[in-house]
């Protein structure tokens, strides 16, 4: 009889269990300008959190513990606040994601239009699970509460595009065209 | 007051409240999980939903939720309607989707909030099959166990740890299905008051890890009340005892909070939590310790160290009795000296052994003389003492130079609430009732004045409005010359630097403006120009506005103010018992010191423990091995705290009484009884002798100091005492399901023993006798039908949140007022060397005070001895942070790890007071010295040595 949880799993979460990093990141000037040009819209530097998690985002992609590290100090807020805020919203991500990350809606009125159906065709397309990456870093999949245009449903966000009435061949055809691209801007 | 009408019954209730409060407070039981006494309402839980209906017409009614709905006059409302009842369940069959099925294994399980709540609300049986969500728990220190999977996201955790404690490092994290309550990554949590959590969480999520280290379930655990033998305020507990099982004697397994209105509420430190464990330390004495050398007068001054073995009991104290003897019949000086960490009563029956000639206190003269200088300003009739609730209700608050986050953390924690006045007076405004804590918290920050002078790194600066670290001689200056703006006698203004004057001036406006100025001081600084100072502003203030005004001075120790009523001012201190030592030894006579609980190396300056050590016989009862036993020629195992019963003076005049939770192991007896014992074997009949070998319970020791001493009259009344009882009986220890009784002692005996006997309370070591004896404050053991966690805490109280429904076995002080005479600061002191540094103390949470250091999860998270100095000495003499430096006093040295900080005034060295390693430079500070940087770093000497 086996143990209930398989070894390389106890494994698997012994490593990720690793001793915390302590290194801190340092904040860009670009990012620091940015972020500071945020000031002047909040009454006071922890209520910026959001905005400088969302600069700091744009520029590099996701949020390491090192960058949150980073931002906390910049700020001077507990870093803990500031974790509560980039673990609260989905759209800041504290794990890598690829180069375009897809946010497909499951809302009732995709949903009744076959967003279902749809998602297992990306699914099987791109080889991930809605949390994953492709193995070549350049998708990763997410589900997504309603993105607002249910009259055009089935929708799907991919960066900051919103693609509308998708079907299976509008969805070949935004995935191609996005590996084409990515394809043309890798330097080799 | 309004009327309500409740499942039809009427009820008049005191108004402002919410109903769930008042549903608690009338006995009817609502459950809740997210609303807390000391916290207020938030509404997020959903769980005391009930029915308010519109008028006796309407049958339908509307879902409300208890907490957060005001009860208005006529209001007619329903717990028990079927609609209520069934939302009810619901909730809890919600929350109990996640969570696990883990309740034997869990060590909330039996005084768990949420299984209460569970049965209350009828729902029982899980129809739900799916997988639960998981989460990976994070390691936080030594004190707390982390366990999320079984959190319900009530938020009482965040709120607690965040708001009501101003920790900033556990916070919410995630949302929807997936919150987690923890750290940013894994470490200890930083609040001194994280042990809370383990009260305040409904269910297992937090729970007390050096519990852990010998658990046992809430009903096996045998209580009695208790008080906090770690610092001066007082703090009520309640630790629970029970033997291994394995044929052992019986351990200290915890401590918990026991609710006391006027001094600590629902919330303790951390300190006081998690310190109780010295009792079971290797470093234990559980038997008569001896010299291996029987021969009596065989030491040497300058002899070091003795070697010990065990004696029996009975051969000790006849010893100890002819020592007795041969003093009475005036062939030997015998001198006793007490200790502001042992009971009244211990103290009291030392100095009925010795004769008050005799005695000493067993203090340095500057620390007995600052312990009398509070003493003597606390009689002060412009000025009174607050009780906690009354410093959490003052609008203005001015800290001088004591460090009361490290020295009386609950002190600090009510500060903190103070700080949110202005909130709360801005919510009355508004109509805003003070339980809507969400509310209320979201309206305008402005904190109420906090100023906090003299103070370092204190952790108090989020709410202090002015913070200005300096020397004990500003502090002093600054306190005079508020004192001055107050009085309006600018005459004897000191000269302050144009700044100070300016915040002196605003300070003193501040104060003058609030309508409850408090003022918090302390021995702290170890200046008695700071306790002055404190008191000037007081009694200025009290005359302003004709009315007391609220100080509180903060001593070192559980006792201390009580040791100061045993002697007159100017007696007593451990110098001029060193000096009486030396001017006799020309006599020749053979010297014993009987020392009762006290490291006299933590006391005095190396000559004075030096003269007294060298005495012909030292013989000491203390409970734990430490420098001051290596020198002793006969140790006897002396009671801890949880183990006897006595009386403690608190920082407020307060005399409080704690009965012993369980017999301690071994020949363990409270320290009165061995001096009881060996006067009764003496030779000599003495009418002092007689009466010491004649008492019996504590109690007539505590009637004879009431006797003896007019202020503490009020000791005779602090509660019930021994032939007390309740229906011809006693009041029982144990839980009327305690387990194992007739097993538990199997292992040695089959036949089943009697309980030990308890000659001092009206409790018996036994689950035989009355239990839930709520009327009396004998009862510890907070439970009630229904209601097995410590929320049931509101059973015991006259409403909730109120005082306990009895007499709180507390008394005041009588003390005759006296008011003190006028004070002018000291105008500046001796000019100091440019190569030496003025040494202050400074004061840890863990490792200042002298039991709790030696508790291992607290050990574990003692720093290393280290000094503080400011940027511009260091850069002086060429020192850099975690250089290892040596601190020069003529007579001793110490190698410290450096710490710079912009907070220590320049020409000062802030060094930890009493940290294991820095004992024995305690006696020096303050005071001066010089520092050097080795040029050798050697990470392996980090102790503190003597020469």
């Amino acid at each position: 009889m086996t143990s209930m949880i398989e070894p390389e799993v106890v494994e698997l979460m012994e490593r990720s269990n690793k001793h915390p990093s302590t290194a801190e990141a340092q904040l860009t000037e670009a990012e620091i300008e940015e972020i500071e040009r945020e000031f002047s819209r909040y009454e006071d530097k922890a209520s910026v959190g959001l905005e400088a998690l969302r600069i700091v985002q744009k520029h590099r992609g996701w949020i390491s513990d090192e960058t949150l590290r980073a931002v906390s100090n910049f700020l001077q807020i507990p870093v803990a606040q500031l974790e509560s805020v980039a673990t609260y919203f989905q759209l800041i991500f504290r794990q890598p994601v690829g180069k375009e990350v897809i946010l497909l809606c499951k809302s009732a009125s995709c949903w009744i239009m076959g967003c279902s159906r749809l998602q297992q065709k990306l699914q099987n397309k791109l080889q991930i699970a809605p949390g994953q990456t492709t193995a070549d870093g350049i998708f990763t999949l997410l589900e997504t509460p309603c993105l607002g245009d249910c009259d055009k449903a089935p929708v799907m966000m991919v960066g900051e595009e919103m693609h509308r009435n998708l079907t299976d061949e509008s969805i070949d055809k935004i995935i191609e065209n996005k590996k084409a691209h990515h394809a043309d801007q890798s330097p080799d | 007051m309004p009327n309500i009408t409740i499942d039809g019954e009427q009820y008049e209730i005191e108004d402002g409240q919410n109903l769930l409060n008042a549903c608690l407070s009338l006995g009817i039981n609502l459950p809740y999980f997210c609303w807390h006494p000391a916290m207020g309402s938030v509404g997020a839980c959903r769980q005391c939903a009930v029915i308010e209906y519109k008028d006796f017409e309407d049958q339908r009614g509307k879902l409300v939720m208890g907490c957060m709905t005001p009860i208005k006059d006529g209001g007619i409302y329903s717990v028990s309607a079927d609609s209520a009842r069934e939302f009810r369940g619901g909730v809890i069959e919600d929350l109990m989707t996640n969570h696990p099925h883990d309740c034997p294994v869990c060590e909330e399980g039996g005084e768990c909030h949420l299984q209460d709540m569970t049965e209350m609300s009828g729902h029982t049986l899980r129809r739900y099959r799916g997988t639960k969500r998981t989460h990976r728990n994070q390691y936080l220190g030594p004190f707390i166990n982390h366990e999320m999977n079984r959190c319900i996201a009530c938020y009482r955790c965040t709120r607690f740890y965040r708001e009501y404690a101003g920790g900033s490092d556990l916070a919410a994290l995630g949302r929807n299905n997936q919150v987690y309550f923890g750290r940013e990554q894994d470490g200890m949590l930083e609040s001194g008051f994280s042990g809370n959590l383990v009260e305040v969480c409904p269910t297992g999520v937090f729970t007390d890890k050096t519990f852990s280290e010998h658990f046992v379930r809430k009903w096996d655990l045998q209580t009695a009340p208790s008080i906090c033998e770690h610092c001066a305020v007082g703090c009520n507990t309640a630790p629970g005892a029970r033997e291994p099982g394995d044929g052992e004697d019986a351990i200290l397994r915890r401590v918990t909070n026991l609710f006391n209105h006027d001094i600590n509420g629902y919330f303790l430190c951390d300190r006081g939590r998690f310190g109780y464990d010295y009792v079971n330390s290797e470093a234990r004495i559980k038997n008569v310790l001896a010299t291996r050398t029987l021969e009596l007068i065989e030491t040497t001054a300058g002899e070091n160290e003795k070697i010990h073995g065990d004696m029996a009991p009975r051969d000790a104290l006849q010893q100890f009795a002819d020592t007795i003897t041969a003093a009475r019949r005036g062939r030997r000086r015998l001198i006793g000296i007490g200790s502001p960490r042992s009971s009244l009563e211990n103290n009291f029956a030392l100095r009925q052994l010795v004769g008050a000639e005799h005695y000493y206190a067993g203090l340095n003269a500057r620390d007995l003389q600052l312990l009398h200088l509070v003493d003597r300003i606390q009689r002060d009739p412009r000025l009174y003492s607050p009780t906690t609730p009354q410093i959490e209700n003052a609008d203005a608050v001015l800290v001088l130079g004591e460090e009361i986050e490290q020295t009386a953390p609950r002190i600090a924690l009510a500060v903190r609430q103070a700080a949110r006045n202005r909130q709360k007076q801005h919510a009355q405004q508004l109509k805003i009732p003070l339980w809507q804590d969400a509310s209320v918290r979201q309206l305008d920050g402005s904190p109420s004045p906090i100023l906090l002078v003299g103070v370092d790194t204190a952790g108090l600066c989020d709410i202090a409005s002015e913070h200005l670290p300096c020397t004990a001689e500003q502090t002093a200056m600054f306190a005079a010359a508020i004192a001055c703006r107050l009085s309006g006698d600018d005459s004897g203004s000191p000269d302050l630097p144009e700044g100070l004057l300016e915040l002196a001036d605003n300070a003193a406006q501040i104060l003058a403006g609030a309508e409850r100025p408090l003022i918090i001081s302390g021995c702290g600084n170890r200046d008695k120009a700071t306790l002055h100072g404190a008191a000037a502003i007081a009694t200025a203030l009290g005359e302003r506005t004709e009315s007391p005004c609220a100080l509180y001075l903060a001593c070192p120790e559980v006792n201390s103010l009580g040791i100061a009523q045993l002697f007159e001012p100017g007696t007593g201190d451990l110098e001029q018992l060193a000096q009486s030592l030396e001017s006799g030894e020309d006599t020749g006579m053979p010297v014993s010191v009987v020392i009762l609980e006290n490291d006299l190396y933590r006391r005095a300056d190396a000559e004075t423990v030096e003269q007294i050590l060298a005495a012909d016989e030292v013989i000491l009862l203390d409970s734990l091995l430490n420098q001051t036993a290596r020198r002793a020629d006969l140790i006897f195992p002396a009671a801890a705290t949880a183990e006897s019963q006595g009386s403690y003076i608190n920082s407020n005049g307060t005399a409080q009484r704690f009965y012993a939770v369980y017999e301690g192991t071994g020949f363990i007896q409270e320290s009165w009884r061995w001096l009881s014992d060996a006067a009764g074997l003496c030779g000599a009949k003495a009418p002092s002798l007689t009466a010491l070998a004649s008492w019996r319970h504590s109690t007539d020791l505590s009637a004879a100091i009431a006797c003896e001493f007019s202020q503490m009259a009020s000791l005779a009344d602090l509660g019930p005492d021994e032939d007390y009882r309740i229906d011809g009986l006693k009041v029982a220890r144990q839980t009327h399901r305690y387990s194992g009784r007739t097993a538990i002692h199997a292992k040695a005996h089959v036949a089943e023993q009697p309980p030990h006997a308890d000659p001092d309370a009206p409790m018996a070591f036994s689950m035989e006798g009355i239990q839930n004896a709520g009327e009396t404050p004998l009862v510890a053991n907070i439970w009630s039908p229904g209601w097995n966690s410590n929320q049931s805490i509101h059973k015991f109280q006259q409403e909730v949140g109120g005082p306990r429904r009895h007499a709180d076995g507390t008394a005041r002080l009588l003390r005759e007022p006296q008011a003190m005479p006028s004070w002018r600061a000291p105008t500046g002191s001796a000019p100091r060397s440019p190569a030496e540094l003025e040494l202050v103390p400074l004061y840890c949470l863990y490792g200042s005070d002298e039991l709790s250091a030696r508790a291992k999860a607290i050990a574990s998270v003692i720093d290393e001895p280290y000094a503080v100095l400011s940027e511009h000495d260091a850069s002086e003499r060429a020192i850099a942070a975690g250089d290892s430096v040596e601190i020069e006093l003529p007579e001793a040295h110490f190698l410290v790890r450096a710490r710079i900080s912009t907070d220590q005034p320049r020409g000062t060295l802030g060094v930890p007071y009493g940290l294991p390693g820095l004992e024995e430079l305690a006696a020096y500070l303050p005071g001066r010295a010089t520092l050097s940087r080795l040029a050798r770093i050697s990470s392996t000497e980090s102790g503190g040595t003597a020469q």
